[in-house]
């Protein structure tokens, strides 16, 4: 017993040496085990220089992207209900047409998700509360480009809470990044939201640019993150894109004296952004307004091919293109021929008509319109523009608006305040521009009713028809079961059941109940 | 070849820097031994031979489990590939899923039990044991390729399973190490158990000559085809039942024209798709020197095939070894591994469209008619498919006996390297061709120091120390590229401008490009001491500790602290000296705990920002207007700080014994593995903007009994009979979640604490409303019971509305079924009849469920159809029997509640199952007249096997082995094919 005491007495001292020299291991092999990822930033070294800037704000608009392209939600949120789009053959389609938003379509389960929006609102509002340290560290980051920064964060955090807002109604309004420390809110009444997204925008306008990297800017002079004007076309927000969202915020909620106010700010300055109308062959030419950059693209996200943007999903090409523009046999969603041919009742106009000389149908807008199924081909860009249809994927930008969106919602404007003549000199200008008969006052004419058609013929397939219905039937209020569906807030989309899950302060909106 | 040299030689730099202080204060420290990490015998018994020059083979081995060793000797008789094959079955408690019988395809381990649950593919890796080639830990695929996947059916690359490079002729023995202690020894590597290979040794001697070599087949599988007339009548009581004018407007095309011959004409896919294909294999070893210095050469070609779909694997192989003793305290010894290994692929198209991300219209399926598969196959020898891995691994290794002290120094090396060659022609991508490349590499350096000292201070007392280190350094890297829409379909290769004076060099000229690399680079440091003490041969009592850094943890918790005791109790000499007829009884427990190492990167660096400019169907769109974006990770999820290692605590007590002069040996283990703090992927309020976060907490806990039983039941001079049964009976439990959280819902999948990690969560169906009026109604609103707020109608199925809210939802989705088996093991048996040799061996796993999604799909043709979507896609081993249609009721396909979702218990089976694996006759020629007198030849064996010959199972799909990981049967896994072979075994 007594030689194995003494063992112990000499291990504990082996021991003690033991840990020295292992403690003496950790110091010398500590910077070892240090090792720098490649493949993520992380705080440390993170909002340090002109990069991160860059690469943060560039993160905010393409998450803003993804938010409406996946799953082509911006279409399928903004199309289908009660729509001009008929499902071929795709049962989830066809109950989002039918407005049967509880069915459980896993489509349907990831369109009443609004993660992706805050995302974009978590990105913003970070860049917002960390830019400061840029300024700070990095000389190369000017006042003006910091601020045209955090304006352009701004906006499009107000865009996205506007965006939302159409979707779901009220949303829980979030104005910090609260960065790792998370916690659950509840719904905040939509008139609070869309309050306090006017009230950036308004901030926001003020440092926005009408022109990105122009030389002798007023407000945001010489080249911006060291590209000249050509590599920012159409693709930032402006002053002009934030008048946009404002005007169409006020819209939403009816205020149309300040729908006047915002779209007159738009139609005096857009010159200077170099905004202009889009010719018929412009607006349905596979590399027109909807491929790649151009200044007419008010607010547009886009998926340039030059810049290997291009993809499969997230294009409306994707559910409406077809033979013979590409293999597909029959499109996912069609315009039926009796719709086309009760909308577009003017013979000359350009988007659809029937040729004077040969009688067949104009392909702008429908080809195969002989067919059973027509094909909506108004936006068909395929790869960067092309025409081969055997590579199905797609480079159009989500064009949220143009120029000829914003005439229209003036004159919505307009007519509604009652000045009807104005409203009709706005009107026929876009339908100069397609080569429709303009129109004239008189008495009993439904002025409201011609705009919202024009509307109806001119942004098809851009997304707006379903909020069109909404603001025609809340202006006309003459359709009793429309007007209960908006009461009810059955305008507005069920929230997803995970949503709801993971968020206890939150509860599925009473229609969807 | 450069650069791998190069890495090697500042990798030896390093860590001989790092090393230089380490040895001079380890001089002062205890002496320990780190050589004696644990190695076991195999039952063909080495140990039993001199000991010689090897360093590796004097690990002393010390079997518990009675089925813990593979019997090497009788695996050899089975053309097995991989590890995964050889062990199958063999090993209680360890289950392999070989879901797919296409040679050299990625199959999984699992050692007692899930420890984490599966939700995606990726996960699986993370559960994977480490396997050691003559002590190296050798480097797996790691699951960051996923990151940059649209769809995680295969792995971009050539998707080979790394360990079917090693050729059983060259193995000596195999063991699963799950002894808790044993693990520790080997630290965070082997957290998730050990399998341990010796390869056969270099010894002195005359020189051995072994030649073996075999040549066989496999067979066919028979396919009871169908053409579209199957089809149709399969559809008409969906018709007639619920379609509307419009539906029958919208009939699939394939399926109108009766007159058309591709598809109403005969079915015979089937002669090209399964076809009968030869395989072989021969290897040769040699062996000799002087006690002084020695070596083992050997080398091996061996080609695996599949039955169905040409697929095929070709491998190479070369091994050397040498040892050398310069003096009589220095042994020097050393391997080279190399191997090659070349894979022919399925020619599904569904893989097909998930590697190039880009799916076709589907309108037309591909029809079952043979001429229209000949033609596309014909399109096929236009393409590109190669697969090739090319292995090197090895290792160099000291030893200095200086009683009593030793000191022994290893260095490992293993490498290996991917290349996949892809090359797809327009008439195969609907007008649109294909290029994608790939070249990716795993490579591992480790060096590893120990000493050992032991002690006897009587004759009754004994105290060994050992103390040791190592280094270990972890490379994997990869560059992708894949490019669409060439110019034609006669360049196959991506071409780029190659005038360095042009502004566009190495731009891609005519295909869309584009690119991806990704790399990840792992440390690991590990210290460790251990004792053990032994009191006569009665009580052995060890106990260790480590201290493990790891550079994928965060700074803050980066080193583990783990300890381990084992402690092992001769019952048979303490009580039973006398017994006649127990020749040996122990009793062992041991504890260990063991840190759990992050495969990826991204823990360590806490909150991060990641480029994430996609979605999950476009991962990939690389910035924003041409710009990088960078952002937090919100689709992959928060990383937060205070996230700490993972750990394992495994305690084992267990009992074997050998009774009646060693007839009958028996061993039982009683296990308890709790892994816990582990990381989980959990939902999080979406106004965050993140889809998820990482949560620390998740703890499983895997109970179990390992059980072996063998006994040489008859002995007889002409006749013997030995029979040996293994079983693990096995049981997870969720012990707790992140957060304190009681229920978490991940996808379509409910973890809860107190249940199974493996349940499905699912409706339970039973049986459907034929009226409308059948439909319940809800007394407090007077409103029928609905489906997620669509009301249910006839036609559509009788979900049970569990918490009788009048509401079908998942609320009322319940656990059910497990997708692992309860209980996995095999009988063996081997006859012996003069020098006849009969081996018979069943396997078996009993328990596990099944969602079967092939029939699921199958059903709900009219979403599937419409979708357009990779399940959409039709192949042509569809146009065959497959579910059993009297066993679901004919709900309407065209409802919006879609009747025929996978989540429902009508789509869960029993997937149990018992196989006749192998059935081999052998014949001793060595031992006959013929070759008494001819010594040269020491052994000559003549044998033929078959294999896979039977199953015996309830499940309706074509085999159910090929079950997902994540229990789905999906109807892609190509049989496991029947094989017979011929083969010889010659030892001069």
């Amino acid at each position: 017993m007594r030689s194995i005491f003494k063992i112990n007495i000499r291990f504990n001292k082996g021991l003690l040496i033991l840990l020295v020299a292992i403690s003496g291991l950790h110091f010398s092999c500590k910077k070892m085990l240090d090792i720098e990822s490649s493949r993520l930033s992380n705080e440390d070294t993170h909002w340090s220089s002109l990069q991160d800037t860059r690469s943060g704000l560039m993160a905010s608009y393409s998450l803003m992207r993804s938010a409406m392209a996946e799953n082509n939600a911006h279409w399928l949120w903004g199309e289908l209900r009660n729509g001009d789009f008929t499902a071929s053959s795709r049962s989830d389609l066809k109950v989002i047409i039918n407005q049967n938003l509880k069915a459980s379509f896993p489509l349907v389960q990831k369109l009443t998700s609004w993660r992706a929006f805050y995302a974009v609102i978590n990105s913003a509002s970070l860049f917002i509360e960390r830019a400061a340290e840029v300024r700070a560290t990095d000389i190369r980051y000017t006042e003006p480009n910091f601020r045209a920064d955090l304006a352009q964060a701004r906006a499009l955090r107000a865009f996205a809470y506007f965006y939302m807002v159409r979707i779901w109604g009220d949303v829980p309004l979030i104005t910090a990044s609260h960065d790792g420390t998370f916690e659950d809110k509840p719904k905040t009444d939509q008139s609070k939201v869309l309050a306090y997204a006017e009230t950036e925008l308004i901030t926001a306008a003020k440092d926005l640019p009408y022109v990105y990297g122009a030389e002798g800017d007023e407000i945001l002079p010489g080249s911006y993150y060291g590209y000249g004007v050509d590599r920012w076309r159409g693709a930032l927000f402006t002053k002009i894109s934030a008048y946009a969202v404002l005007a169409h915020i006020a819209a939403w909620q009816s205020h149309y004296i300040d729908v006047s106010v915002y779209t007159d700010f738009i139609m005096t300055n857009y010159a200077k952004a170099n905004i202009a109308y889009s010719t018929t062959s412009q607006l349905t030419a596979s590399d027109g307004i909807f491929n790649g950059q151009s200044y007419s693209q008010v607010i547009s996200f886009g998926f340039n091919d030059v810049y290997g943007e291009s993809t499969a999903n997230g294009h409306i090409e994707q559910l409406v293109l077809a033979s013979p523009l590409i293999s597909k046999q029959t499109p996912d969603l069609y315009v039926s021929k009796d719709s086309i041919a009760s909308v577009f009742t003017d013979l000359n106009d350009q988007r659809f008509g029937l040729d004077t000389i040969s009688g067949l149908p104009r392909t702008n807008y429908f080809v195969n319109f002989t067919g059973e199924i027509p094909v909506f081909s108004k936006i068909k860009v395929l790869r960067g523009g092309s025409t081969n249809g055997n590579f199905a994927i797609y480079s159009s930008n989500i064009l949220f608006t143009r120029l000829e969106e914003l005439v229209l919602l003036r004159a919505e404007a307009l007519a509604v305040l009652g000045q009807r003549q104005d409203a009709i000199t706005l009107l026929n200008t876009i339908k100069k521009n397609r080569g429709v008969k303009t129109i004239n006052d008189g008495t009993g004419k439904d002025l409201i009713s011609e705009i919202f058609a024009e509307r109806r013929r001119e942004l098809m397939g851009e997304g707006w028809r379903w909020y069109d219905l909404i603001r025609y039937h809340k202006i006309q209020n003459n359709n009793p079961a429309f007007m209960n569906l908006i009461q009810q807030k059955g305008i507005y989309w069920p929230i997803a059941k995970e949503v709801l899950n993971a968020n206890s302060k939150l509860e599925q909106n009473n229609y969807w109940r | 070849m450069v650069r791998i040299i190069a890495s090697m030689i500042s990798a030896v730099l390093l860590s001989v820097l790092c090393l230089s202080k380490t040895e001079a204060k380890a001089r002062y420290t205890a002496p320990l031994n780190y050589n004696s990490i644990l190695f076991r015998q195999d039952t063909d018994d080495t140990s039993k031979k001199k000991l010689d020059t090897i360093i590796l083979a004097d690990r002393r081995s010390q079997v518990k489990g009675i089925m813990d060793s593979l019997n090497a000797r009788l695996s050899a008789l089975n053309p097995h590939v991989s590890v995964q094959q050889m062990l199958k079955g063999k090993i209680a408690g360890l289950y392999v899923q070989e879901t797919s019988g296409e040679p050299g395809s990625e199959q999984s381990m699992i050692i007692r039990g899930l420890s984490a649950p599966v939700f995606s593919k990726n996960d699986i890796y993370r559960l994977q044991p480490m396997v050691y080639l003559n002590g190296i830990p050798m480097i797996q695929e790691n699951a960051y390729v996923f990151d940059i996947q649209k769809y995680d059916y295969n792995r971009i690359g050539p998707a080979t399973n790394l360990l079917s490079s090693i050729d059983i002729s060259n193995i000596n023995s195999i063991e699963v190490i799950k002894d808790p202690a044993a693990l520790a020894k080997l630290g965070p590597n082997a957290a998730n158990g050990a399998i341990w290979i010796t390869t056969k040794a270099a010894k002195s001697g005359y020189r051995d000559l072994s030649v073996n070599t075999y040549f066989g087949m496999v067979q066919a599988s028979n396919i009871q085809t169908v053409n579209a007339q199957y089809e149709n009548i399969f559809r008409k009581p969906f018709y007639q039942k619920y379609a509307s004018q419009s539906d029958y407007l919208n009939y699939v095309g394939y399926l109108r024209d009766s007159t058309n011959l591709d598809y109403y004409g005969p079915a015979k896919w089937s002669d090209l798709y399964a076809k009968n294909h030869a395989i072989y294999s021969a290897d040769l070893g040699l062996t000799g020197g002087s006690e002084k210095a020695n070596f083992r050469f050997f080398g091996s070609a061996t080609q695996n095939a599949g039955n169905s779909d040409d697929t095929k694997l070709n491998r190479y192989a070369a091994s050397f070894q040498i040892n050398m003793a310069p003096f009589s305290w220095v042994t020097v010894s050393s391997m080279v591994n190399a191997s090659r290994l070349d894979r022919d692929r399925n020619r599904n198209l569904r893989d097909r469209f998930a590697e190039t991300r880009y799916i076709p219209d589907l309108y037309n399926p591909i029809s079952p008619s043979k001429t229209a598969y000949q033609s596309l196959l014909n399109e096929y020898d236009k393409a590109i498919d190669d697969n090739r891995t090319t292995m090197v691994q090895g290792y160099l290794s000291l030893k200095f006996d200086l009683k009593p002290v030793n000191f022994i120094s290893t260095f490992n090396f293993d490498y290996n390297e991917g290349v996949r060659d892809v090359f797809y022609p327009t008439t195969l991508m609907a007008g649109n061709n294909y290029v994608s490349n790939y070249f990716g590499y795993n490579q591992r350096f480790m060096i590893n120091n120990a000493v050992n000292y032991t002690k006897h201070f009587n004759r009754d007392h004994q105290i060994y120390f050992e103390a040791g280190q190592s280094i270990q350094d972890d490379l994997h890297k990869y560059g992708y590229a894949n490019a669409y829409n060439g110019p034609n379909d006669f360049i196959k290769i991506n071409v780029v401008e190659g005038d360095k004076k042009k502004d566009k060099y190495l731009i891609p000229v005519g295909y869309l490009v584009y690119r991806y690399n990704d790399k990840i680079h792992n440390r690991l440091f590990s210290v460790y001491g251990s004792a053990k003490y032994s009191y006569k041969d009665l009580f052995t009592f060890s106990a260790l500790v480590r201290d493990d850094g790891s550079s994928s943890s965060q700074p803050g918790s980066r080193w583990f602290i783990a300890p381990a005791f084992s402690a092992s109790w001769s019952l048979k000499n303490q009580f039973l000296k006398a017994n006649n007829w127990v020749d040996k009884l122990n009793m062992d427990a041991s504890w260990s705990r063991i840190g759990k190492l992050f495969s990826d990167d991204r823990f360590a660096a806490g909150p991060q920002y990641r480029s994430n400019s996609g979605w999950a169907l476009e991962p990939t769109i690389p910035g924003y207007n041409g710009i990088a974006t960078i952002s937090r990770p919100y689709s992959s999820g928060w990383v937060g700080y205070d996230i700490k290692s993972p750990y394992t605590d495994q305690l084992n007590v267990g009992f074997d014994g050998s009774f009646f002069k060693n007839r009958l040996g028996a061993s039982v283990t009683y296990y308890i593995k709790d892994d816990k703090r582990m990381l989980l992927n959990s939902p999080i309020s979406a106004e965050t903007g993140f889809a998820s976060q990482f949560s620390t907490g998740l703890a499983v806990r895997n109970t179990g009994i390992d059980l072996g039983i063998q006994g040489h039941i008859l002995t007889g001079r002409d006749f013997g009979w030995t029979s040996g049964l293994g079983f693990n009976f096995n049981k997870n439990t969720l012990k707790s979640l992140p957060n304190g959280l009681n229920e978490l819902i991940i996808g379509d999948r409910k973890l809860k604490v107190g249940e199974a990690i493996d349940r499905f969560w699912i409706y339970e169906n039973q049986g459907i409303y034929n009226a409308d009026a059948e439909v319940p109604i809800n007394p407090a609103t007077n409103q029928r019971l609905t489906f997620e707020g669509t009301t249910l109608k006839a036609g559509d199925p009788r979900w049970k509305d569990i918490n009788g809210d009048f509401t079908i939802n998942s609320d009322d989705k319940v656990l059910k079924g497990n997708s692992m088996p309860k209980l996995t093991g095999s009988w063996s048996n081997e006859f012996r009849y003069g020098n006849f040799k009969l081996n018979v061996d069943i396997i078996y796993a009993v328990g596990q469920k099944a969602l079967n999604q092939s029939a699921a799909l199958q059903y709900d043709f009219i979403n599937r159809e419409a979708a357009n979507d990779i399940n959409s896609v039709r192949e042509v081993f569809s146009w065959q029997v497959n579910a059993d249609v009297s066993k679901y009721p004919t709900y309407n396909p065209w409802s919006s509640v879609v009747p025929y979702r996978l989540e429902q218990d009508l789509f869960l089976e029993n997937a149990s199952y018992a196989k006749l694996r192998t059935v081999s006759l052998g014949y001793d020629l060595s031992k006959t007249a013929l070759f008494k007198n001819k010594t040269a030849i020491k052994r000559a064996y003549l044998y033929v096997t078959g294999n896979n010959l039977l199953t015996v199972t309830s499940f309706s799909g074509s085999d159910p082995e090929l079950i997902e990981y994540n229990g789905l049967y999906t109807g892609y896994g190509l049989s496991i094919p029947k094989t017979y072979t011929l083969g010889i075994k010659v030892d001069l």
